[in-house]
């Protein structure tokens, strides 16, 4: 399986989000995808999942260009507390989400899954009434059920609890074994980087930096030191 | 098959959330039956001139009702950007359409079935037979409405002031519908059966299944980036 991205831009009006990036990533990757403020790597992702359109280049994901129905189905968006209908219960939306996605919804898979994610216990109650962080949960747990080959995640950390971020790094490690590619946009870049296999720097749109890991990581600490807060230094 | 299943599915998650919230038919109802009450207290129709005020009165307040409750159509996907979980999904965009019309349709007709004949009872109106035949009119009319009015929901969906935008950009497509409408239940009332109004309702008909076509197939470009 892989992705490649090809001369990739995206322009808002007169701002460029994104300017010439190309990557190729492969079965079993995962990427930290890091970088400051308004770098661009929310738009990255939303393009990745087809959400938005390129306004140059391409992406191919396993030979199919991305926004067609195939690379559709294997696509996930980790988004922490969004992408859940407030007024369904937690089952509610799980069964919802898997038939959209064609696969059983039978209600043992909805348990086995729910009690993964420790949230069994609560689930008629409706989405609008959980924290942040149960949300994020749920979303784990749906996508969890949904196995996309492609999974992407914007700041998947800020949420979560102990026991959560636990839940979280088991689940990814589980899609890259399993072979699939995983790309974490995240600021929490100590915890994006003892899972990642890559990294992606992105500054003002372009892509300034992508290595694979090292151990230690002189390249990393040079280019990512920059944006640390002033007197702070970077030691990967 | 798999695109009835898939708006199947979406229109109960529609039906369920609207049973949940109780907004978007709540509102449409106390909305139409307000105008009903206002036009009641503002006009007098002589007897000959009720062929001719009665449909007209009687669509404006289905126009109305029927805009607010397009300017909630999407609300439910716009929380918690649900729009963008639709999209990231394999899900056929022609099933979002449909599903979308068919709530929207369910809940107006839901409404006019309860307008109507309030409207015949409070202008104290003859001719109660023909509610029947009125209706069926009623109902292309409305299909029509709801059709389009979808459409320009998924294009305003992004707009600033779409709530403003909504009927600027739907009432003047609406026309042929409308006129179509009101045209054919003027037949209706004056004659007593559906006679002259055969042409009228086949562009209604016609108006029906082209937008019905059009949107399935060109539904992906517009509620897309």
């Amino acid at each position: 399986m892989r992705l490649i991205i090809d001369r990739l831009s995206k322009a808002y009006g007169f701002l460029w989000a994104l300017r010439d990036l190309s990557v190729a990533l492969e079965s079993g990757d995962l990427v930290a995808l890091l970088g400051p403020n308004g770098a661009g790597k929310t738009t990255l992702l939303k393009i990745l999942a087809g959400l938005i359109a390129p306004t140059t280049g391409s992406i191919c994901f396993d030979g199919n260009p991305q926004k067609t129905s195939v690379p559709r189905a294997r696509t996930g968006l980790l988004m922490p507390a969004d992408h859940l209908y407030d007024n369904l219960t937690i089952r509610e939306n799980l069964r919802f989400f898997l038939s959209l996605y064609r696969q059983s919804s039978d209600s043992h898979i909805i348990d086995s899954a729910l009690k993964d994610v420790a949230l069994f216990e609560r689930s008629a109650e409706f989405v609008g009434n959980l924290s942040s962080g149960m949300r994020c949960r749920l979303s784990i747990a749906k996508w969890r059920l949904l196995q996309p080959d492609l999974l992407l995640l914007d700041e998947p950390y800020g949420v979560l609890d102990g026991s959560g971020i636990d839940l979280l790094e088991e689940f990814l490690q589980q899609q890259i074994q399993n072979g699939g590619i995983v790309v974490i946009a995240s600021h929490h870049v100590s915890r994006a980087l003892k899972l990642c296999s890559r990294a992606l720097i992105l500054k003002k749109g372009r892509l300034t930096f992508n290595e694979a890991k090292q151990q230690p990581w002189p390249s990393f600490d040079h280019a990512f030191g920059e944006f640390l807060p002033h007197g702070e230094r970077w030691i990967s | 098959m798999d695109l009835l299943n898939q708006t199947l599915l979406l229109l109960w998650k529609d039906l369920l959330l609207e049973l949940r919230r109780r907004e978007s038919l709540l509102t449409m109802f106390f909305f139409g039956t307000l105008l009903l009450f206002v036009f009641h207290f503002s006009f007098d129709f002589a007897p000959d001139k009720v062929a001719e005020m009665a449909p007209a009165l009687l669509w404006l307040a289905f126009l109305f009702t029927g805009t607010l409750g397009l300017t909630q159509l999407f609300q439910v996907e716009r929380e918690n950007h649900c729009l963008d979980a639709l999209l990231l999904s394999p899900l056929d965009r022609g099933a979002l359409f449909l599903a979308k019309t068919f709530f929207n349709l369910l809940l107006m007709l839901l409404v006019e079935l309860v307008v109507m004949p309030l409207f015949w009872i409070l202008f104290n109106l003859q001719g109660w037979n023909l509610l029947p035949q009125l209706f069926l009119v009623t109902l292309l009319g409305t299909v029509g409405f709801c059709v389009l009015g979808t459409m320009m929901s998924a294009v305003t969906l992004r707009a600033r002031a779409r709530e403003l935008l909504l009927p600027l950009v739907l009432f003047p497509l609406m026309i042929p519908v409308i006129l179509a409408t009101i045209r054919c239940m003027e037949t209706i009332m004056r004659a007593g059966d559906l006679g002259d109004a055969w042409s009228w309702l086949r562009l209604l008909l016609g108006f029906d299944v082209i937008f019905v076509t059009v949107g399935i197939l060109i539904f992906d470009r517009v509620i897309e980036d």
